[in-house]
């Protein structure tokens, strides 16, 4: 079975540059992120802010998030923005403006995920708590700022 | 070293396939078949939920890989299928296993809340390979029955070409976003990029607890300084991603173009800890293709 398509239009798709790049770029750009399709939009719309997400323990000393929680921090921040999405959303509030509660909440929902992958072995022994803190650098004046870290949620070590 | 008829008598705005020999091709294949069963993300073990669906983890429960990840036995039936794909016997088939736990996998990875994007461009690859094997298509492509079972060189040839072409329309559709999601601001607020190195960089020392060298505090200050420097830098990289489709043009443009794609993953991984290893293993396996090249050198 073929398709055939009208004279014209056929006329047109033998002339365009690249045609099969073409049509898969315009798939691409039109179904956005659903795998195995992405339009890869990474930093694609930056700004004079940029934050990141990190576990501490009860004395505010960094863990490794690679090795403890099988989870980076990179992809933390990512799981951490669509759970506030989602909840300042579902409280009529756009992403920017989300409140201190709505950012706890969401800090709650990450932390609940990423404790599930904590590698037992991994953990150092002495940590009994875990803290999540969202750490914010801005452009101002000419410089980079790192602005104070806010304490999103704290939880103890779950027991294995 | 030549490209195909079917290229030579194109004019170089609408090129088609080139003249890979098939030992070429079966290089390109045993490479690509190592390099998508590394990109498959075995350990499923973490993603025992799919809070935010993703593609086709809207309409199907997928939490079932996460919960018994593929063992051994799945493995050998993925490297079989690999290796009946790399010899040019039954690819729809072989390559069927390698798809599904890709896409399957993907999926349920990119339904935890994060999307990464370091195994689309292999999938997709794959499913075209897929596609191509699927339906016979286009002259010089036998019947149906000898194309399934042992596909000839013109069908081999489509099958490495659909791949250079999802490569050219990654970074072109990347480029393209880049350009729309910031309504064509993107290389006036190329400075601001200084705040995501920063950014990625103690993301970095998260994940590892390892300080990120000196120099890079440096770097990202002289482009805090410097904001025309900035958008030299990353606008460079723009181009790159922008006129990506000239690998398509021949084998010297797919060598350049895939030295300069190399170059700018290789300038990210230094200024921003992101590695993309399977782009770039993916640019050298059909874009720089070195056995080519070095065949091509050999006397007759």
């Amino acid at each position: 079975m073929s398709v055939s398509l009208p004279p014209r239009l056929a006329a047109v798709w033998q002339r365009l540059p690249f045609r099969a790049m073409l049509l898969v770029v315009l798939f691409l750009f039109i179904v956005k992120e659903r795998y195995p399709f992405s339009n890869f939009p990474m930093y694609s719309n930056v700004d004079e802010e940029a934050d990141i997400l990190y576990v501490t323990d009860q004395a505010d000393a960094a863990l490794p998030m690679d090795a403890v929680f099988r989870t980076g921090s990179g992809t933390a921040k990512k799981m951490y923005k669509k759970e506030l999405s989602t909840i300042s959303k579902s409280a009529g509030r756009k992403l920017e403006t989300a409140t201190t509660e709505d950012r706890a909440a969401a800090g709650r929902a990450v932390m609940a995920t990423i404790v599930e992958r904590i590698r037992p072995k991994a953990m150092p022994a002495s940590v009994s708590q875990l803290r999540l803190y969202r750490k914010t650098f801005r452009l101002e004046d000419g410089g980079l700022a790192h602005l104070e870290p806010e304490r999103l949620a704290e939880l103890p070590v779950p027991t294995p | 070293m030549s490209d195909s008829a079917n290229t030579i008598n194109r004019p170089w705005w609408q090129p088609g396939p080139f003249d890979w020999s098939a030992l070429e091709m079966l290089l390109m294949r045993a490479g690509f078949s190592a390099l998508v069963f590394y990109t498959i993300k075995w350990e499923t073990g973490a993603w025992t939920t799919q809070k935010f669906p993703n593609g086709i983890a809207h309409f199907l429960d997928l939490t079932w890989i996460g919960q018994s990840p593929p063992g051994l036995g799945l493995k050998a039936l993925t490297l079989g299928g690999l290796a009946l794909y790399v010899a040019g016997w039954l690819p729809t088939l072989g390559l069927l296993p390698a798809l599904f736990f890709s896409i399957v996998i993907g999926t349920l990875g990119n339904s935890q809340g994060a999307i990464n994007h370091s195994t689309q461009m292999v999938t997709m690859m794959l499913l075209a390979q897929f596609l191509v094997y699927l339906i016979p298509r286009g002259p010089g492509v036998e019947k149906p029955a000898d194309h399934w079972t042992r596909p000839g060189l013109t069908a081999q040839q489509q099958a490495i070409w659909w791949s250079t072409v999802v490569i050219a329309a990654s970074y072109v559709v990347c480029g393209v976003v880049k350009l729309t999601n910031s309504n064509f601001m993107w290389l006036c607020d190329a400075p601001y990029l200084a705040v995501q190195l920063l950014k990625t960089n103690w993301s970095h020392y998260h994940d590892t607890l390892e300080m990120p060298p000196a120099w890079l505090q440096t770097v990202t200050q002289t482009l805090v300084d410097h904001p025309n420097l900035a958008r030299l830098f990353f606008g460079a990289g723009l181009l790159v991603e922008l006129l990506g489709f000239v690998v398509l043009i021949n084998r010297r443009w797919a060598l350049g173009g895939g030295l300069a794609i190399i170059a700018l993953h290789l300038s990210i991984s230094q200024v921003m800890s992101l590695n993309f290893l399977t782009h770039i293993f993916a640019t050298l396996i059909f874009l720089v293709n070195v056995p080519g090249w070095l065949m091509a050198r050999r006397p007759p």
